[in-house]
């Protein structure tokens, strides 16, 4: 596993940049003026209670929300003018925050539709079976890929979703509370599945979650956010240790850590 | 048999352009937008098959062209303006376009023959014209169910966001889906027309697009196939049940409000599912060597039968 860093620039080349991005609906300001940088190779976390604007900020990077203001950028590369099915070809793919398969196919369907992406022609078909083949197995979805999400657990279920990402083969996935509503275990298998791809793919990854010990365990490098502001970023231990950050999750985590 | 076929042969060419109607409700449908607009398409393909026939001498071939023509491009144009609507306010202004195209019907003047309607349009439409039509769409339409294709037409209906981050166009989709609405409405529309050699405005009824409706409700709304086993459902039932009189309308009606009940994915989704549990009955009774069963799953009553050996080690403690 890599070094956690202080500075995320340390890593390697900037993959994704947010510049001061700002979401409102009509009064209501769910994204503030958010600017950070994600590197390459190295697994990010944005930590916040619910409502402090991380799922808005995510739908802003996949550009499913308008901007109000502020700039985003993958590769250098500006694209806050593009619509949402372009994000796709940056190379940036994400998983949601309730489970989103399609019922009447199988698992190995589901894992399809992300691996069709840029799939043309008849070499194309095939390297996208291989893609999907890939993804199934580094997910360890092998011994269920014919069965339908419905005959899946919530946990499985899950895991299809970032198959069916990874499928994409993306420079950068973003996943939105991957382990809600699952246990410590599946929560801990999760955590293992990120960094087995960041170690055999370099693959770059914002994860979402307002479970702090899932952060701590899985991150390289931590922002908090609250009110649609971050609060605090660094080091996952000096994140979470964070006056502000325990502010934000008063009564409910400070036991924990102080 | 030849003798069925020309005592039925009506019923049989209805079979045939009911289907067209029927698919096209469906094909919006299966991009997750619930249009009527094919249902005024087939009023606009008829009129101005019909027109095309009884005022400019057209060829039947020709008319049906036109009248199929230029129902697409009425689509098209209408997909393009109420795109950012969804849900019940794109239906109510689908259903909107179809009363419009038959008040424009009414109100023509000598073009459309107003309240009156167009008579003398008779095409020379054989039976096997409507096969050979029917085939085509048929196969097409089969293509965008499979494959890639099919995989991207379901992730656009079943979630538009989900679909957008697989950069899949959405916009496109639909608008795609409504032109494609068009040609078959129009179609079926010419078709119709040239066959009964009448048109009044009365054709364009919200009847129709009840009709419409209901084959694929009780047919299957997913698959072509679903279409057609609803319009031979729709089309031979009123003549099978003959032997019920006056009752017919109850019957009818019974039969849809039980579909639409215990039927969610009409005929062909019962068969459908039906096949898939024999096949996991089969599979856990030929042993868990090959495919696994997976977790346990609550609405399945046979769940229990799974072998715990093979139940994945992530459902323990599972919520469901």
């Amino acid at each position: 596993m890599t070094t956690v860093d202080d500075a995320p620039a340390a890593g390697g080349a900037t993959v994704l940049q947010i510049e001061d991005v700002a979401v409102y609906f009509g009064g209501v300001r769910a994204v503030d003026g958010v600017s950070l940088t994600l590197t390459a190779g190295k697994i990010f976390g944005i930590l916040g209670p619910n409502g402090s604007g991380k799922s808005t900020l995510l739908a802003a990077v996949t550009r499913l929300v308008p901007l109000t203001r502020g700039r985003l950028r993958c590769d250098g590369r500006f694209y806050d003018r593009l619509p949402p099915h372009a994000v796709a070809g940056l190379g940036i793919a994400r998983t949601f925050q309730t489970v989103r398969l399609l019922e009447g196919r199988t698992v190995r369907e589901n894992v399809l539709l992300g691996a069709d992406v840029a799939a043309g022609g008849r070499a194309g078909r095939r390297a996208a079976a291989q893609r999907a083949d890939e993804a199934i197995e580094l997910t360890g979805l092998q011994s269920v890929q014919r069965l339908r999400p419905d005959e899946l657990s919530y946990g499985y279920q899950r895991r299809v979703e970032i198959a069916r990402a990874i499928a994409m083969c993306p420079r950068l996935l973003l996943l939105d509370e991957p382990t809600a509503g699952m246990n410590r275990q599946e929560r801990e298998e999760i955590s293992a599945l990120m960094h087995r791809l960041q170690q055999e793919r370099g693959l770059t990854q914002l994860l979402i979650e307002h479970d702090v010990q899932m952060m701590t365990d899985t991150c390289d490098y931590l922002f908090a956010m609250n009110f649609g502001r971050l609060i605090a970023e660094g080091a996952p231990q000096d994140v979470v240790r964070d006056p502000a950050v325990q502010e934000a999750y008063v009564g409910k985590r400070r036991s924990r850590h102080a | 048999m030849t003798t069925w076929y020309y005592t039925n042969i009506v019923l049989i060419q209805s079979t045939f352009t009911t289907l067209l109607l029927a698919l096209s409700l469906q094909v919006p449908m299966r991009v997750g937008v619930f249009s009527f607009a094919g249902v005024g398409c087939f009023g606009l393909g008829g009129y101005a098959a019909a027109i095309a026939m009884t005022r400019f001498d057209m060829s039947t071939a020709e008319s049906v062209a036109v009248g199929t023509a230029l129902a697409g491009v009425a689509a098209l144009l209408l997909g393009l303006l109420v795109q950012r609507l969804t849900g019940l306010y794109l239906a109510m202004a689908t259903v909107a376009f179809t009363l419009i195209v038959s008040v424009v019907a009414v109100n023509g003047g000598d073009l459309t023959g107003g309240a009156g309607g167009i008579f003398g349009a008779l095409g020379d439409l054989q039976t096997w014209h409507l096969l050979v039509a029917a085939v085509v769409v048929v196969a097409l339409l089969a293509m965008t169910e499979r494959g890639a294709i099919g995989r991207r037409v379901e992730a656009v209906r079943e979630n538009p966001e989900l679909a957008a981050s697989f950069g899949i166009n959405v916009t496109r989709y639909r608008v795609t889906a409504f032109t494609v609405s068009g040609v078959l409405g129009g179609l079926s529309g010419a078709f119709t027309i040239l066959l009964r050699s009448t048109v009044t405005p009365d054709a364009i009824s919200f009847h129709l697009i009840v009709l419409a409706l209901t084959v694929i409700i009780v047919g299957g709304w997913t698959s072509w196939l679903g279409a057609l086993v609803g319009s031979v459902i729709f089309v031979w039932l009123p003549s099978m049940l003959d032997f019920v009189g006056d009752w017919e309308a109850v019957v009818y009606g019974a039969i849809v409000a039980l579909a639409a009940v215990f039927l969610p994915e009409g005929v062909v989704g019962l068969i459908g599912a039906t096949v898939r549990r024999l096949r996991r009955v089969r599979r856990r009774a030929g042993g868990a060597g090959a495919v696994p069963a997976a977790a346990p799953d609550a609405d399945l009553p046979d769940a229990d039968a799974a072998s715990p050996a093979v139940v994945p080690p992530a459902t323990r403690g599972v919520t469901q």
